[in-house]
């Protein structure tokens, strides 16, 4: 289903659904992932991780592993350059290499279960395996603390002794595992909240999370006797790693090299570096190419979920809807190092709604865990579950339908955000709108069902992005980026250069260049890719336009402002230019030697004026009262995108995000033992929804266009993750009048709240 | 509070910042005057009140101007009486 606004012209291919171009490769299992790669004297390496949460490192001893037969290389944190304790880059996502080397391997202390302590670089997989084993670690074991409610107690035991929470002034006089506090106020909260009719504050929890992507973290790293070296990585960004590993390691960008293996899923966790630079030193050190292999377990113990959270949320609204205040303080999970995505939070959390009077703080906060990475919209999914929930009981409590109560307060362009600036686009109030008038959401419910609704905000990206352009020999053309492709963006780059250039699709070839054969791209995350590396797309097909134009005007003896480009073809400008036949891209490519030799361009674009998506859901779930399990019979999910450029790959990203959310909201969980052990480091014991979990999912296409991109895109990956957590738990409110206010909603926390209520 | 640059250029826009960043660069100062036309003018205004506050804005933080939310870069035109926001600079997933 699809519902369009203020349409612009219409498009030839732009829309369209084609079979993408990485589809048959994928499916036949010839694509290259990252473990896929070998080389010619390859080494296998293992890394040794920490079996305890805390723990100082008195001492390790390798001459046990290196003695073993087959044992070329043991490094450990000491062996990687040390780097000044310095935030550097944004506020938010502030990189501290003093931490960062620090996660990669330990060095004073393991601070989590699953940190890395060594690594060993063996002739065979096996021999690694049994080199890692004899690495002999003298551990201090220390008290540890995984929840975010007790690192922040007084008596808690400390990850970094000398750490002074940042963002507070004065400064604090101790230290804490409190990293950092952020906040963002307006308006006067508490007139907003004695203006009001109702208010309801609740406090709720929410779990770590991991973003359960199907591909283990994998590379091969060749360190050249010359220094110029080469690693092939599956991740989200290979300018990205090339920046951290060369970092990291002491090196100049230009003797790296790194080849964008295909991905088998991201969502955000593979915006970072964990195995790179150990591969890439251990190769240094013997001077053979090195492949390393997360196993599953790996990557629950030493890769980032998301942060758990646990939040207080306070909202008071009129009785004719007016939401006049709104208070929330957020306490986020960073993992072992800062950096969790609570400032995202603070952020997004009222972000949906024009409130007069707002107040988010937001606690980033240090736990014997992994270090958090980045998941699909940081921060927002875990604020909207409790801001959500919220707003459900009040509509409930003034007799409001919950969708009117969003209606009434929804933002548009020209109304206030809570952290400053105004909004610039609409959209919100059309996702609620669809839903409003979708057949299904005045449909009768059955006994022991429930419907329930949410909603969501996410910033959407742009930033930096590089694209080339060539006309190959016969007339065909290659673009090529530097944008990993995750979801599709091969597919929707050749779509939007098709269109620009009024060619087929099929004429089409787009490809993913490594850093040596293109200019930098940013990772591919954040929803940035289709706007931003899609925008220099459409500047660079535009430029190679105005080449044509001038190898034509060559070909006729005219000036080139005679020539136009129209529909594929180079034509005169009028009939004053001369009587001449169109030229094809075939025709001009033919005289491409003649004319001035191949026809090329790239371009480069830091693209700004990108707008943020809105999403907004409606579930119906039963529950089963006897074992408290939640099945999900429909889930609708209406989101604007701005335009869909390849309409199956947004309907894809939409539904995505929905089973993602739907896990997030009744089963993924990390559980710990009480020495701070993850129990449930697989996927048979931490549960991510399969097909057979899964109604069909129906993904309503909102495109509002955003008038400062060429086609209208806004972004789709990220804004659908955030309302299904909040949309389970009011549906499963509406089913059992219980108010589920911890992720996840698994049986049997359901039952309990059933029992309780039923006393 | 407010303050004005004194430059003799025409056009001049308002300069916003967050709570938090004003509270580690700005003295407290959320809103500025300057005159300016481009991104770059505005950052050397601020640069001139605040020696090295420059800096931190290009590093830091994106910029809604009028609410339209843009990367920092030099040659970004800022219309008259617009107004120029600095925002923390988000990253996705």
């Amino acid at each position: 289903m699809t519902t369009h606004q203020n349409s612009t012209k219409a498009m030839k291919v732009v829309g369209t659904s084609p079979v993408r171009p990485d589809g048959i490769q994928k499916v036949t299992g010839v694509a290259q992932y990252g473990a896929d790669y070998s080389l010619p004297g390859m080494l296998w390496s293992q890394i040794l991780r920490s079996p305890h949460a805390h723990a100082n490192i008195r001492s390790i001893n390798v001459e046990k592993a290196l003695a073993l037969p087959g044992v070329k290389a043991v490094i450990t944190g000491k062996d990687f350059p040390d780097h000044k304790f310095d935030y550097v880059g944004p506020e938010r996502v502030a990189v501290n290499y003093w931490h960062m080397t620090r996660n990669i391997m330990a060095r004073e202390k393991a601070l989590y279960e699953g940190h890395a302590v060594a690594a060993v670089a063996a002739s065979t997989r096996a021999i690694a395996e049994q080199a890692i084993k004899l690495i002999e670690v003298d551990y201090e074991i220390l008290p540890h603390v995984i929840d975010v409610d007790d690192a922040i107690a007084d008596d808690a035991p400390l990850l970094f002794p000398d750490m002074i929470t940042r963002g507070v002034e004065p400064a604090p006089s101790k230290p804490s595992n409190i990293a950092k506090r952020t906040e963002f106020k307006v308006g006067d909260l508490e007139a907003g909240f004695a203006s009001a009719d109702e208010v309801v504050e609740m406090s709720f929890k929410t779990a770590a999370v991991h973003q359960g992507y199907i591909e283990p973290h994998a590379c091969l790293a060749r360190y050249g006797a010359d220094g110029q070296s080469e690693l092939w990585s599956s991740s989200q960004g290979h300018f990205v790693v090339r920046g951290y590993t060369a970092k990291l390691l002491g090196m100049n960008l230009s003797d790296l090299l790194v080849h964008p293996a295909e991905i088998g899923g991201g969502f955000g966790g593979k915006t970072v570096v964990y195995v790179e630079p150990v591969a890439l030193l251990l190769s240094k050190h013997t001077g053979h190419p090195v492949k390393i292999m997360m196993s599953r377990e790996d990557v629950f113990k030493a890769t980032g979920p998301t942060s758990g959270s646990s939040m207080t949320v306070k909202i008071g609204v009129k009785k004719d809807g007016t939401i006049v205040a709104a208070d929330a303080l957020l306490k986020f999970q960073a993992g072992a190092f800062p950096g969790s995505p609570v400032m995202n939070a603070t952020m997004c959390s009222f972000a949906p709604y024009e409130i007069a009077n707002t107040r988010a703080i937001g606690l980033d906060v240090v736990s014997n865990r992994p270090k958090s990475a980045a998941y699909r919209a940081p921060g927002s999914p875990i604020s909207a579950f409790a801001v959500e929930s919220v707003l459900d009981i009040l509509a409930n409590k003034i007799g409001m339908d919950p969708l009117k109560l969003r209606l009434k307060n929804a933002v548009k362009a020209g109304s206030p955000t809570s952290w400053g600036p105004k909004h610039s686009h609409d959209g919100f109030a059309e996702t609620i709108q669809v839903l409003l008038d979708h057949p299904e959401y005045k449909k009768p419910l059955g006994k022991n069902q429930g419907r329930g609704v949410a909603s969501g905000f996410w910033f959407n990206g742009g930033g930096e992005s590089t694209a080339s352009v060539h006309i190959n020999e016969d007339g065909t053309v290659i673009i090529a980026t530097g944008s990993m492709d995750v979801g599709g963006s091969r597919a929707s780059m050749a779509l939007m250069a098709a269109e620009t250039l009024g060619v087929p699709y099929e004429m089409v070839r787009s490809t993913v260049a490594d850093t040596g054969s293109i200019g930098y791209n940013h990772v591919t995350g954040g929803s940035r890719v289709t706007f931003a590396t899609g925008m220099v797309v459409v500047d660079a097909c535009n430029k190679i336009i105005d080449e044509l134009r001038l190898r034509a005007a060559l070909m006729w003896d005219v000036d080139v402002t005679g020539v136009i480009w129209e529909d594929g073809f180079a034509k005169p400008a009028d009939k004053s230019v001369g009587d001449f036949e169109p030229l094809s891209l075939k025709a001009i490519a033919a005289k491409r030697a003649v004319t001035g030799g191949p026809i090329g361009v790239e371009a480069s674009i830091n693209a700004g004026g990108n707008a943020p998506g809105f999403s907004t859901q409606f579930c119906d779930i039963e529950v089963d009262p006897d074992t408290g399990k939640v099945t999900v019979l429909r889930f609708v999910a209406a989101q604007d995108v701005g335009r869909a450029i390849h309409r199956k790959y947004v309907e894809g990203q939409i539904q995505g995000g929905v089973v993602q959310g739907i896990g997030w909201a009744l089963n993924e969980e990390y559980i710990y033992d009480k020495n701070g052990r993850l129990s449930n480091a697989g996927f048979l014991d931490y549960r991510i929804p399969v097909a057979s979990d899964l109604p069909m999912i129906e993904a309503v296409i909102v495109e509002v266009p955003n008038p400062l991109h060429p086609f209208g895109v806004k972004g789709v990956g990220e804004a659908n993750i955030v309302p299904p957590m909040a949309a389970m738990a009011n549906a499963i409110y509406q089913a059992t009048g219980c108010r589920m206010t911890e992720l996840p909603m698994s049986p049997p926390k359901v039952l309990a709240a059933i029992d309780a209520k039923n006393g | 509070m407010q303050k004005m640059v004194d430059t003799t250029l025409p056009q001049t826009v308002r300069v916003m910042f967050t709570g938090g960043f004003s509270r580690r660069y700005t003295e407290g100062v959320r809103e500025f005057t300057v005159q300016a036309t481009t991104v770059r003018g505005v950052l050397s205004a601020m640069d001139a009140l605040y020696p090295g506050l420059g800096e931190h804005l290009e590093e830091e933080t994106s910029i809604a101007i009028d609410g339209v939310i843009h990367e920092v870069v030099y040659t970004q035109k800022v219309p008259a009486g617009c107004e120029v926001f600095f925002i923390p600079r988000i990253e996705g997933g």
